[in-house]
């Protein structure tokens, strides 16, 4: 039996890890990896303690995770290939003004 | 203890390749790393559902977009990190994730939760519970999901929509030869 709190620290710095790609890297595709990261990260902290206290909930929550990250991951795809037929640059500085 | 470990390392590894590497290719295969470490921890946490979920969703459809895109995005190209704009950021943003990530961190191992001595139930983690769960009382989630999954999907075809001006052209030129 893994002990709980270990997988939430675990959590935790996967977490930060996700943090720190999203804010350092500038290419958006990384960016979005990153924020995918922070998503699963949460979603294990979910799992967790669905195990620990032995109710369902929180893996129905991980399960919308998922889903929610499918749906995220469709819309972002296609603003990042939007972006870059209009600029022809994987850089996210491109879009720092809201100008077409 | 020895399999959280392992287990641990390998997540935490294919976390930090994904920020590191230079290429976007590599960061989405070591993505690939840390998505199945993570859905082999989900067996551990008797989350058989959400393991399979999480390979057949995140490793396989997700991942595969991802591949896709960064393949038709960065083909052939010498990718360097573009130069930043705004001083000092990154070690900023390092440090500031860096300390809250680990404040976290600290506090969940410092602090456990309380045990909860009961078994298991039988229908725990597998499709049968999920199932219970979804469609009983958590269904106005599940209508949630189903409502936004065609949401994106209706916003992904509106966001790239043909150009309207050349079609014409084309189908004429089409016919011609």
């Amino acid at each position: 039996m893994i002990p709980l709190n270990w997988v939430v620290g675990l959590g935790a710095a996967l977490f930060a890890i996700g943090a720190v790609g999203v804010m350092v890297r500038k290419n958006p595709l990384i960016m979005f990896m990153a924020a995918e990261m922070m998503w699963n990260a949460a979603a294990l902290v979910f799992v967790a303690y669905a195990r620990s206290f032995h109710a369902m909930s929180g893996q129905v929550m991980a399960f919308i995770i998922i889903g929610t990250a499918a749906a995220e991951v469709g819309i972002g795809l296609a603003i990042i290939v939007s972006v870059f037929h209009h600029r022809h640059r994987l850089d996210i500085d491109e879009v720092s003004q809201l100008r077409g | 203890m020895i399999a959280f470990i392992v287990l641990a390392i390998v997540a935490l590894a294919g976390a930090l390749g994904v920020i590191v590497a230079r290429q976007p290719v590599h960061s989405a295969l070591f993505l690939i790393v840390n998505i199945i470490s993570l859905a082999v921890f989900y067996i551990l946490l008797s989350a058989e559902f959400l393991a399979a979920a999480q390979v057949i969703v995140y490793a396989g459809a997700i991942m595969v977009l991802f591949l896709f895109v960064v393949t038709l995005l960065t083909a052939g190209k010498d990718d360097h990190e573009p130069s930043e704009h705004l001083a000092g950021q990154r070690g900023t943003a390092g440090v500031l994730a860096v300390v809250s990530g680990g404040g976290l961190a600290v506090l969940g191992v410092v602090f456990p939760s309380k045990k909860v001595p009961l078994g298991l139930p039988h229908n725990f983690g597998n499709l049968h519970g999920m199932g219970q769960m979804l469609w009983g009382p958590d269904f106005i989630y599940l209508a949630a999901v189903a409502l936004m999954l065609l949401t994106a999907a209706v916003g992904v075809l509106v966001l790239n929509r043909p150009q309207t001006k050349s079609r014409p052209e084309v189908r004429l030129e089409e016919r011609e030869s």
